[in-house]
């Protein structure tokens, strides 16, 4: 069953990248011509741990854009992706900006990474968006410990638990419950024909299957393999990427729920080092 | 160190425990006629979390302790126990019930304001440090309640709480409905108390609290986490659970191991949301 939300996602994640290169949110011209992709979260949180020659795994890089940005930065970086359309996407791009020297793009579930890749890195990434698509952290914890270095960072920056909570109907006089906390393994299925980067589209591939994670089943994993936490910080805001109806954009370019600008926390970081 | 508790929340807090220490004792939520004739107050989670580690003569620090019961239950299970409170007639209940289940001798009651614990304390420490149930609501610095944690912490001594969950606070019942929606704010604001007229207590809603209020603080996991790591502890796990061990609402479920819950039926959300979280943490031994 495992195998056939993967199947159903990957064919959302293939036909997604070409929506996403084209698409204003995320800017391929801009990032071409220098513009850093990366949000100010990551930047100030894990920016001052990158220096010339830090080599960095991304995993669920999607077309490697702040894989990119990271190399730009003087990091030696590698993009993991399970969509083939994503990681052909980036190393056309790295290519293109002339960073294939120092940027390596594999595909593979990124469960199943220690079975096609090796190495052992200073710094493991992952962002915005990335643990949705996936049903194990027990395994996922497992292979960010496996490609860690010791002393070696963990950091992720993401979308928090509760924003995937509130009904989709949720006014700010009302902020009722939609979704679960807790799901138990099980998937919720979606089927909608559009895409967050570009709500016009009509996408041919429309279910998909995620798992909201809550805090304990996101951090003991890692915590049992051998991680230490360093910080965990949440933020009322998110970066634009959240299709709820419930969300507003304001002035930063900074999304915030409607009436609950300072309240809700919308997005988490989270920072830890493998014991050395 | 100027106290982070303005004063009119410390008075009002003080008298409200104290009231409530009355209720309480009367209460079947605490049934304390149970406890002497043997029965545990600590619940099953605590036990089966923390009771591994608490043999004879383990000394244990229980922060927040109300009117002893659970440090009480501790020290039954061997432990030497030192449980702190604001509440005077609190502590004193405290002190009776040692002597009446014959406890006196591994366990001692101090009267103080958390924030005043190094005071009384000194320098020393103990095993474990133990927080449970509804303490940290009442306190508007985490920062300098984890401080004290760490130093009353042996070297290698394990701290455990067991906690509502910082979501449930936030959330409000939908009026004439048996459901639920984010009422309140969800992220810290140490300078914004949430100030409220009590409605009964927790252990008994017919309790009668008229003139007393409540002055609460809100907090969010970043901030518990980021207080102990920042205190220099090593969080060794943080589990989180969709029970409460009292009920928010009246229409909310109990199970047949007293834990309440949401209720199920169509769009109902039994064990859906975190009811409550716990956290086990060490003082690393150098």
């Amino acid at each position: 069953m495992l195998d056939d939300y993967l199947k159903a996602n990957l064919a959302s994640w293939d036909e997604a990248v070409g929506l996403h290169v084209g698409s204003q949110m995320y800017n391929v011209e801009g990032f071409k011509k220098g513009r850093c992709s990366l949000s100010d979260i990551e930047l100030s949180e894990l920016g001052p741990s990158v220096h010339e020659g830090t080599t960095l795994l991304h995993l669920q890089c999607h077309f490697g854009l702040d894989t990119l940005s990271w190399a730009r930065r003087g990091a030696v970086v590698t993009g993991v992706d399970f969509s083939g359309e994503g990681v052909g996407a980036a190393r056309a791009l790295a290519d293109e900006v002339g960073l294939s020297a120092r940027a390596a793009f594999v595909q593979s579930d990124v469960l199943a990474l220690p079975d096609v890749l090796q190495g052992r890195f200073d710094v493991v990434f992952t962002s915005w968006g990335a643990l949705i698509w996936l049903g194990d952290l027990e395994r996922w914890a497992q292979v960010i410990a496996h490609f860690l270095k010791p002393g070696g960072t963990f950091y992720m920056a993401e979308f928090h638990p509760y924003a995937f909570l509130l009904a989709d109907d949720a006014a700010p006089e009302s902020l009722r419950i939609g979704y679960p906390y807790f799901q138990y393994g099980r998937p919720q299925r979606f089927d909608e024909p559009s895409d967050y980067a570009d709500p016009e589209a009509k996408t041919q591939h429309t279910v998909t299957f995620e798992w909201n994670h809550g805090f304990a089943e996101i951090l003991d994993p890692l915590l049992r393999n051998g991680l230490r936490l360093d910080s965990l910080h949440e933020f009322p805001h998110t970066i634009v990427g959240l299709p709820f109806p419930f969300l507003e954009v304001c002035e930063d370019g900074l999304q915030r729920v409607k009436g609950h600008h300072e309240d809700f926390p919308l997005s988490f970081s989270l920072k830890m080092t493998k014991e050395g | 160190m100027t106290d982070p508790i303005p004063a009119e929340a410390r008075a009002a807090n003080l008298r409200l425990w104290n009231a409530w220490t009355r209720v309480h004792e009367k209460s079947a939520f605490y049934d304390v006629e149970g406890f002497k004739a043997g029965a545990t107050s600590l619940w099953p989670l605590e036990l089966e979390e923390l009771g591994p580690l608490v043999h004879e003569g383990t000394t244990l620090l229980h922060l927040q302790c109300h009117f002893g019961m659970d440090t009480l239950s501790w020290a039954r299970l061997g432990a030497d126990v030192v449980g702190l409170d604001l509440s005077d007639e609190a502590i004193g209940l405290a002190w009776r019930l040692a002597d009446e289940v014959g406890l006196s001798r591994r366990a001692e009651f101090v009267c103080a304001d958390l924030y005043d614990a190094d005071a009384h304390l000194g320098s020393r420490v103990f095993d474990i440090v133990f927080v449970s149930w509804g303490a940290i609501e009442w306190l508007p610095d985490l920062e300098r309640w984890a401080g004290i944690v760490a130093r009353h912490l042996a070297p290698g001594g394990t701290f455990y709480m067991a906690e509502i969950h910082p979501f449930a606070y936030g959330l409000d019942e939908v009026p004439g409905e048996h459901d639920v929606r984010v009422g309140y704010r969800l992220l810290p604001a140490p300078d914004q108390p949430v100030v409220e007229p009590l409605e009964g207590s927790y252990a008994d809603s017919g309790a009668d609290t008229t003139g007393l209020v409540s002055y609460g603080w809100t907090h969010d996991l970043a901030e518990i986490l980021g207080a102990l790591t920042g205190a220099g502890l090593r969080v060794e796990h943080l589990h989180e659970f969709p029970t409460s061990p009292a009920p928010f609402w009246d229409w909310m479920v109990r199970d047949e191991a007293r834990w309440w819950w949401l209720p199920d039926g169509e769009g109902g959300l039994r064990g859906d949301l975190p009811l409550s979280y716990s956290i086990r943490a060490t003082k690393p031994a150098t």
